[in-house]
């Protein structure tokens, strides 16, 4: 069944992506804006006010550029203006803390593939480990500077990382061998996202801000715990629990950098993600003042087509999700 | 506190293409096409000089349904530092080659 999760939970983000661009689109096309438009909007958003000016400023140059080309190389250069500009305010504390968290990851992932003299294809895995590392630092500072995300998203975290620690196991030895029963399996990938998405959106009053703070909970824990594991690994070396039949030295390391890495950097952010953005929009389904207000828009032909083919690509991803969600349980029921 | 670190090269180029014609009104997307920067680069440099006082900001008025741009030229602190600057700095222009790598 673990193996499903990732599945199910990406497949339940393509449905709640789906729904959410179908409601999104605009009908008339000319109200439409291309993609440089949408990131630029997207990353001004993420200004202080004190720079509220020059993000309009921005978007308002972006409007009289022409040319495909253009419009992206200027976009791009100003989303990564916008992203670094400072004043971060309060954010910049966290921010520096989770990427010094993220950093001190990476650093420890070096240190064992040189130590323990990895093979090629365990610095292939310790490489994908970088770069989620990176992806995640970069997302948090995004999330970190919403407003209204950044203390329960934390707080949403720091729940979730010790609910990992309490359920599996909080030394050395437990955190590498990870051991937990079915019921602390159903806590830890469904129960607690479920309660991060639902706490954070009555917290915060809004199911977007709900979805963003299962987000930073998720990275946040997922980072955390993750370094924690890591620090683990370079502590007991090649001693502790032991591995596979006939793996030792560099193979015992590379395994439990593998399953440090399925576990708190893959498998914990993103239950905690999905399960809390579905969550979360369920919890502003129940209580509709909560959900964001989508306009209307006049309804023309070219909106209609639009809208039947995301209807079409949404029925047929829920019937997958269901499918996948079936499957699982019926491998599960099996296999026990 | 405000630093006050030496301009650098891309700065000084800035600068130096609004102080060609300080009363003129200058829109972003010409400056970075003048002085061959990206977009990424000018606003932060942009910013900067506003918060320093040596840019003046305005509004042009918008046309039709798009929003209006941003407007930008030296204010009189901003002319004053220019013609201060030293002349082996001022005297470094946009259209060397050694500028075009630095800034990418």
């Amino acid at each position: 069944m673990p193996i499903f999760i990732p599945l199910i939970c990406l497949m339940g983000m393509g449905v709640a992506l789906l729904q959410r661009s179908a409601q999104a689109v605009p009908a008339d096309p000319a109200a439409r804006e291309d993609v440089p438009a949408r990131l630029l909007r997207w990353a001004v958003g993420l200004l202080s006010p004190r720079r509220e000016e020059w993000g309009q400023a921005m978007l308002g140059e972006l409007h009289h550029i022409d040319g495909r080309g253009r419009r992206w190389r200027f976009a791009a250069g100003c989303a990564g203006a916008a992203l670094l500009l400072p004043p971060w305010g309060r954010a910049a504390t966290a921010v520096t803390a989770l990427v010094a968290v993220a950093a001190g990851s990476a650093v420890l992932y070096a240190f064992l593939g040189v130590r323990y003299g990895l093979g090629v294809w365990d610095w292939v895995f310790a490489a994908i480990a970088l770069v989620l590392l990176a992806c995640y630092a970069l997302v948090a500072s995004v999330l970190l500077r919403q407003p209204g995300v950044a203390l329960p998203g934390l707080l949403g975290g720091l729940l979730v990382g010790l609910m990992w620690l309490i359920l599996s196991g909080h030394t050395f030895y437990d955190v590498i061998n990870l051991v937990t029963s079915p019921l602390g399996t159903l806590v830890l990938v469904i129960a607690l996202p479920v309660l991060v998405g639902v706490a954070g959106t009555l917290w915060s009053g809004s199911a977007a801000a709900g979805r963003r703070i299962a987000r930073l909970a998720g990275i946040s824990a997922g980072l955390s715990i993750s370094l924690y594991g890591i620090i683990a690994v370079v502590a007991l070396g090649t001693g502790g629990p032991p591995g596979d039949p006939g793996c030792t030295g560099s193979c015992l390391i590379a395994d439990r950098i593998a399953t440090n890495t399925i576990f708190y950097l893959w498998l914990l952010p993103l239950t905690t993600a999905a399960l809390g953005w579905s969550a979360a929009a369920a919890t502003a389904r129940v209580r509709p003042r909560l959900a964001a207000i989508v306009g209307s828009a006049p309804v023309t032909v070219t909106g209609v087509v639009a809208a039947r083919r995301h209807r079409a690509a949404h029925v047929v991803l829920t019937c997958a999700l269901v499918a996948a969600f079936l499957i699982g349980i019926a491998v599960a029921f099996l296999k026990g | 506190m405000q630093r006050n670190r030496p301009p650098s090269a891309q700065t000084i180029n800035v600068l130096r293409a609004l102080a060609a014609d300080p009363a003129r009104w200058r829109y972003g997307y010409d400056l970075a096409t003048e002085v061959h920067l990206k977009s990424g680069s000018l606003y932060p440099i942009l910013v900067r000089l506003a918060d320093r006082g040596l840019l003046e900001t305005s509004w042009e008025p918008s046309e039709g349904s798009r929003p209006p741009r941003h407007l930008y030229r030296l204010s009189t602190a901003g002319r004053e530092y220019v013609a201060a600057l030293p002349a082996a700095r001022a005297g470094r222009t946009v259209h060397s080659p050694h500028n075009h790598l630095s800034e990418a």
